[in-house]
């Protein structure tokens, strides 16, 4: 269907003005990051007049007092958090999501619901009983314990995706392999799983995400500057009577940059992955 | 190369009995074609012969041994599905070998069989491609092929050509009778195609509703139908039923006499087949054309008489018309009788081979 | 996997007595610096090794009052004086009464740190307020308010933005020297607060005199203050200690304690914050930590105070040292401190700052009278604090036996119903075949779930039946639910009611869900055609705010509503409009947080919406063009209907979100004005957080919640038939 030519002018106007406003925002912190002071200020342009690195340095190259670097020591942090909990998370969801796809048992609809209850907990409530629960199994004030508590709470939705995904998965192929002479764990591993890599790969996006900005719990779990996640460690430029913008918005495009190009990385999977989710609900 | 028996098959799902007690002998090395319309439950008989599908009652016995809580894959069958099932993600090549790799055969011999099965089927030349870039044809040929490497002693067929083309579908019955007499295993084929039960099988089971309705070589069951259902499913166009009743030496009908021998009276049900019709000048039959088929050679006219609908065959150099009134009338002995609600046959054109 | 146990296991190994003492504070900066060379001084003089850690100030207080019961806090720390008696009742913090030396430091300061006849910690130094003038502007510090108000007529011209004064009147620490110069005193005798005093009204009256009159600008913001005076627009400013490292070197100033009202005779007397180092009762090596926090309050950890920490010390003997008599800022602040009265370190002097706030805000911005506001404080007051008719502030415990059986009884009918059918016999095994494999495939899941989400879930859900308070939980049945529910202590209409905050909270889910369907779906329309060129590079450029995450976009977005400096209201004067003051009124704090989450959300609903739309075959709109079908039609009767399924349970999964959606709401707005954004979510927080740790009210309103939506989802999965399920 040919458009006509102001139809197509129109088009490219509303999506112009629309990325303008999606950028906007981000422009300014990439200006503020770079303009030499710590205040917020009244211009509307978005590109910096002067241009320097000092907040930059005073981020990345921070030391505590024992000299220890503290921006490596979080960015390992999170890193490590992060990762660990997308590989938990995402060992644990695909198995269930795969028995709740395909296997008939007892409990199955319970689960179901269960999973999409879990997800309207709102999380002031589990914040104290989730801190004397892991101080009973000693792992307060460890990746791991904070691997455990990320983990579990993105199950329900990492579980709801991927079940979706296989969902449109066929079941022939699955009876050929069977056929074929294939296990069930073998016809999981071999065909479904190589077959659910878009899916896949959107869910350990989403895991990774949410890990590598999480804030609360972090923050009120770990007790050393050492074994801060870097949202912690940026929350401290937002003070108690000021701000340090300069800081806080160079630490923000620190923070945001991996998770970002990840995002940009995998975002040809979003659209098949979610929507088969979604679709098929 | 076995022989399969299934006794007192059951099956329902929920309270929608699909099988309603089936049993089936079937021998060791003939290609038996089970067929009937859509929903008869010949999938699923197909599907608990392969262990698919749970049972609700009855076993399924290959060669002495009892299969009925056999998982499919330690019964030695192998299948073709409908869609092919073909793993998306692997080549040709590892289509073919996945079965074999999981049962731990020597690298050797693997593609010793591959390349074997691949020649045979002429896949040889792509068995690197990935499924989506082949043809149908060919796709249908690598799901014959995965199932020939393994040499199974049974081989189902869930339907393999309905996804094809016409000229391709006669191309491939072709190629799937080379290759029963090639590999002279047994096989076991679902269609509700009766052309491909006809020219395929050894033997044919039709089934209806759940019911087997009767089983045998494809020829006696064109030539001997036990009911109406068989007769009418068999054949295309399919036979021609009228309402008749023994008067005498005929059978009479609104608007025709005919003269028919055989041990039955009352109400009945007349059979005859549109091949053994012709239109003629004279007939016992007659009625108003409303359609007309020509096939070159020879076609087929489609009456409305008084006993109802009627389809003949003409000579193609007869020139018939829409509208015209023509009579009709059998080219011999061929008449069917089967009793009035159709369940029974009373009567086949027995002289005639 | 395996390394992953070895991070658990390090954590726990080793023995506490020859751990290093870990000492928290929250300070940035030049303070940070200071205690940082103090503790490592320590470590010098002592070898006993010290683990200084900056708490983020935020999470400070619930992170001391979480962690030291537990046995996994600091052993010493740095806080301000005024939650004192709540530590105490508490029991984190051990007294110093034995070590302490009183005559060494300033009598106020140690006087902070007195509860129930005993000392807990060290003073550091004091915070106090004092009154900066600008000396090209003014020469004289005056005496008298009346003398103050002659130099504020002289120094103030509204046409020219110039201002005698400049202080953030809207902040109650910066009002209280009004409220103690005008007579009136913050408690009563029984120690209880009270608002509705004279006094008060007169403090009020005054300060908002100095508004109307033109002396101070409206609106002051901390920033405003500070380039105010910066740019010698303000003459005088009323701010503490930590304001002077925010004047620049060119202007040229003093410092004077604040002046007295001349009508009743009372000098201006601010409050006196103390910050000591707190010795936590569960160290495990006390004599160390209390040798530690004492090193910290005197000696060469004082100098350090001063420089870099330009902070005001508390010990006396710092005062000898030349480098401190001679500075001028520390020595005046000194003197100030010698007139200001410690702030109270009772549980009630917490309880004072919200009512407060509400008061002095709608005084200042013309909504409430000055002899109104106190009895409007009162009210707020009454209603935090959940005062029951009893007289008592706790709700009546009850007996949790009728409860535990309604519970039996429930659970009992329910396993009846669901095996109350018995269709035809079909063995366990026939219906559920794969129950073993199924089972297993589950059970990691399953019980990371169970452990980590339902256990925690189920404590919190009969919290909600308890009352808590300093750390005794006592069972009280439904009387929290019933507190909610009938909103008592306050009108439904207030803020604070559960019903008002439902509301709010509904409105906001329905409209953020409502504008990120409607321009996440238009934008994907516009994006759908594939020939359209740029089509990646917009699709890219479009889900950039879903990639930000969400506490920073929050953050962002703060600054870019800031009144005076932010740029949205840059880019209104741009456009020839009236910069907005955002979080001033319900409807325009509402639109900021809306607007925020906005832009946060409609990328995910763009990106659910084209795949949707892709999945709808294109014959069908060609049979609908070749039917005669207009664009619209199309939309209407083809689109939208197949859309429906496909968005459907993103929808339902954006409405969760949405109505749960703290970040935004608590870092964007902060629930201004006076609490009336605050969700559902962001009030029961504050509920456990900030009005004394009240899990048990808060548990209710978390259960209240989770009922809602799960009521909510029920009826639309309802609403959109089986084609959802």
């Amino acid at each position: 269907m040919k458009r006509s030519g102001l139809t197509v002018a129109l088009i490219h106007m509303g999506l112009v003005l629309a990325c303008a406003a999606s950028l906007y925002p981000v422009l300014w912190v990439v200006k503020m990051a770079l303009s030499p002071t710590q205040s917020l200020s009244l211009s509307v342009n978005p590109f910096p007049q002067e241009v320097t690195f000092d907040h930059f340095r005073d981020v990345l190259f921070s030391h505590d007092t024992q000299g220890r670097w503290l921006f490596g020591r979080q960015l390992l942090a999170s890193l490590t958090v992060s990762a660990l909990t997308t590989v938990v998370g995402l060992s644990l969801a695909v198995t269930a999501a795969y028995a709740l796809s395909r296997f008939r048992f007892p409990g199955k609809d319970a689960g179901m619901q269960t999973l999409l209850v879990t997800q309207m907990f709102p999380a002031t409530l589990m914040l104290v009983p989730l801190y004397s629960l892991l101080e009973r199994l000693h792992l307060l004030d460890s990746w791991g314990g904070l691997v455990l508590v990320y983990s579990t709470s993105s199950l329900p939705f990492c579980v709801w995706m991927l079940k979706g995904y296989f969902d449109t998965i066929p079941r022939e192929l699955e009876e050929a392999a069977v056929m074929d002479g294939a296990t069930p764990w073998q016809v999981f591993v071999k065909v479904v799983l190589p077959l659910a890599r878009p899916a896949l790969a959107v869910t350990a996006l989403f895991s990774f995400m949410q890990a590598w900005n999480e804030f609360i719990l972090a923050a009120t779990l770990i007790n050393e500057a050492a074994r801060f996640t870097l949202p912690v460690a940026l929350q401290q430029y937002v003070g108690e009577w000021k701000t340090e913008w300069g800081h806080f918005a160079a630490g923000a495009l620190i923070v945001s940059a991996p998770v970002m190009a990840l995002f940009f990385a995998l975002q040809k999977y979003l659209v098949g992955g979610l929507t088969a989710g979604a679709v098929k609900g | 190369m076995s022989g399969l028996r299934l006794s007192g098959i059951k099956k329902s799902y929920g309270d929608n009995p699909v099988v309603k007690g089936v049993d089936l002998d079937v021998a060791s090395g003939e290609f038996l074609v089970m067929v009937g319309p859509s929903g008869c439950g010949k999938t699923t008989l197909l599907r608990i012969i392969a262990g698919l599908e749970q049972l609700d009652a009855g076993r399924v016995v290959m060669d002495e041994t009892d299969l009925t809580h056999v998982p499919p894959r330690d019964r030695d069958v192998g299948m073709v599905f409908q869609s092919y099932a073909l793993y998306p993600h692997m080549t040709v090549r590892e289509n073919l070998a996945f079965g074999l790799e999981l049962r731990k055969v020597p690298r050797a011999e693997i593609d010793e069989r591959v390349g074997t099965a691949a020649k045979m089927l002429e896949l040889s030349h792509l068995l690197e491609r990935k499924p989506k870039a082949l043809s149908g044809g060919q796709r249908q040929r690598v799901a014959m092929g995965r199932v020939i490497v393994r040499r199974p002693r049974l081989f189902l067929f869930d339907e393999p050509l309905s996804n094809l083309d016409t000229a391709l579908r006669v191309q491939m019955r072709g190629e799937l009778a080379r290759l029963h007499r090639q590999l002279g295993v047994t096989m076991i084929y679902v269609t509700h195609d009766q052309v491909e039960a006809m020219t395929l099988a050894t033997r044919v089971a039709v089934f209806n509703k759940g019911v087997l309705q009767q089983l045998g070589p494809p020829l006696e069951l064109y030539n001997r139908p036990t009911n109406t259902f068989v007769a009418t499913f068999l054949g295309s166009p399919s036979m021609n039923l009228l309402e008749a009743r023994r008067e005498g030496p005929s059978l009479v009908g609104k608007g025709f006499s005919l003269a028919v021998d055989g041990d039955f009276s009352g109400e009945v049900k007349l059979g005859l087949r549109p091949q053994d019709l012709l239109v003629a000048a004279e007939g016992p039959f007659g009625g108003e054309v409303e359609a007309v088929e020509r096939l070159g050679f020879d076609g087929y006219v489609f009456l409305e008489t008084e006993a109802g609908p009627l389809t003949a065959r003409f000579d193609g150099s007869l020139p018939v018309d829409v509208g015209q009134v023509v009579k009709v009338r059998p080219s011999g002995d061929v008449a069917h009788v089967f009793s009035s609600d159709g369940t029974k046959a009373l009567r086949h054109p027995g002289a005639k081979t | 996997m395996r390394w992953l146990w070895l991070i658990v296991l390090a954590s726990c190994a080793d023995d506490p007595t020859q751990r290093p003492l870990k000492l928290w504070h929250a300070y940035r900066g030049g303070e940070e610096q200071a205690i940082e060379a103090s503790a490592k001084r320590f470590t010098e003089e002592t070898g006993v090794p010290v683990e200084v850690l900056s708490v983020p100030f935020d999470a400070f207080s619930s992170k001391l009052t979480s962690a030291i019961p537990h046995g996994a806090g600091p052993d010493v720390f740095i806080f301000a004086h005024e939650r004192l008696r709540q530590f105490h009742r508490l029991k984190v913090v051990a007294p110093s009464t034995a070590r302490l030396a009183r005559d060494k430091y300033l009598p106020s300061t140690v006087q902070a740190l007195e509860v129930d006849g005993e000392f807990y910690g060290y003073p550091l130094s004091l915070k106090t307020l004092a009154l900066f003038i600008n000396t090209d502007l003014v020469k004289e510090a005056p005496t008298t308010t009346d003398e103050w108000l002659g130099q504020l007529e002289q120094t103030s011209n509204a046409a020219q933005t110039k201002f005698g004064l400049a202080y953030a009147a809207g902040d109650f620490y910066l009002h209280a020297p009004f409220v103690f110069g005008f007579g009136a005193s913050l408690f009563d005798e029984k120690g209880r607060a009270s608002f509705d005093t004279p006094g008060m009204a007169k403090s009020l009256a005054f300060v908002k005199s100095l508004q109307d009159r033109g002396f101070m600008p409206q609106e002051v913001s901390g920033a405003l203050v500070k380039s105010l005076f910066n740019e010698g627009r303000a003459a005088m400013v009323i701010s503490g200690p930590w304001f002077t490292g925010e004047i620049e070197p060119s202007v040229h100033y003093r410092i004077a304690p604040l002046p007295t009202v001349s009508e009743t005779g009372l000098a201006l007397t601010p409050f006196l914050g103390v910050e000591a180092a707190f010795v936590s009762s569960r160290s495990h090596r006390p004599d160390d930590a209390q040798k530690l926090a004492e090193y910290l309050s005197v000696g060469e950890a004082s100098a350090l105070r001063v420089n870099p920490g330009r902070q005001i010390p508390a010990e006396l003997a710092a005062y000898e040292r030349p480098e401190v008599a001679s500075d001028p800022v520390i020595s005046a602040f000194k003197e100030a401190g010698q007139r200001a009265v410690p702030m109270p370190n009772t549980l009630e002097m917490a309880k004072v700052w919200e009512p407060m706030k509400l008061a002095l805000r709608g005084v200042l911005q013309g909504e409430v009278t000055p002899e109104a506001a106190g009895a409007l404080a009162e009210r707020r007051y009454v209603a935090l604090n959940r005062e029951q008719p009893s007289g008592r502030d706790r709700p009546d415990a009850a007996s949790p036996i009728p409860y535990v059986i309604a519970l039996g009884l429930a659970l009992a009918g329910f396993a009846a119903w669901k095996w109350r059918r018995r269709g035809p016999a079909r063995s366990f095994a026939q219906r559920y075949p794969e129950a073993a494999r199924g089972l297993a495939y589950v059970a990691p899941a399953a019980l990371g779930i169970a452990v980590l989400v339902i256990i925690p879930f189920s404590v919190g859900i009969s919290l909600a039946f308890f009352h808590h308070e300093a750390g005794e939980y006592s069972f009280v049945g439904l009387a929290n639910f019933v507190d909610i529910l009938t909103s008592k202590g306050y009108r439904i209409t207030e803020p604070l009611s559960f019903w008002f905050t439902l509301v709010v909270t509904i409105a906001w889910t329905f409209i953020n869900v409502a504008l990120h369907l409607g321009i996440g779906l238009f934008l994907a329309i516009l994006l759908k055609d594939p020939l359209l060129k740029l089509r990646a590079v917009y699709r890219v450029l479009l889900i950039v705010p879903w990639a930000v995450p969400n506490y920073i976009t929050a953050l962002m977005w703060k600054g870019m509503f800031h009144r005076q400096f932010g740029a949205i209201n840059g880019l209104l004067s741009l456009l020839g409009l009236e910069p907005i003051s955002w979080f001033t009124q319900f409807s325009t704090s509402f639109s900021a947080n809306v607007i925020t989450n906005t832009w946060l959300g409609f990328p995910f609903m763009m990106v659910v919406s084209l795949g949707a739309l892709q999945s709808i075959p294109q014959d069908l709109y060609e049979a609908a063009e070749v039917d005669g079908a207009s664009k619209w039609t199309q939309f209407r009767r083809i689109t939208l209907p197949l859309l429906k399924p496909a968005l459907l349970p993103s929808v339902i999964l954006g409405c969760v979100w949405t109505f749960n959606m703290f970040n935004i709401i608590y870092l964007v707005s902060g629930g201004e004005p006076g609490g009336a954004t605050d969700i559902l979510v962001s009030e029961a927080y504050r509920w456990a957080f900030q009005r004394n740790e009240q899990y048990g009210f808060a548990a209710a309103y978390s259960v209240l919640i989770f009922f809602v939506l799960l009521g909510w989802t029920r009826l639309t999965r309802r609403l959109s038939g089986p084609e959802a399920a």
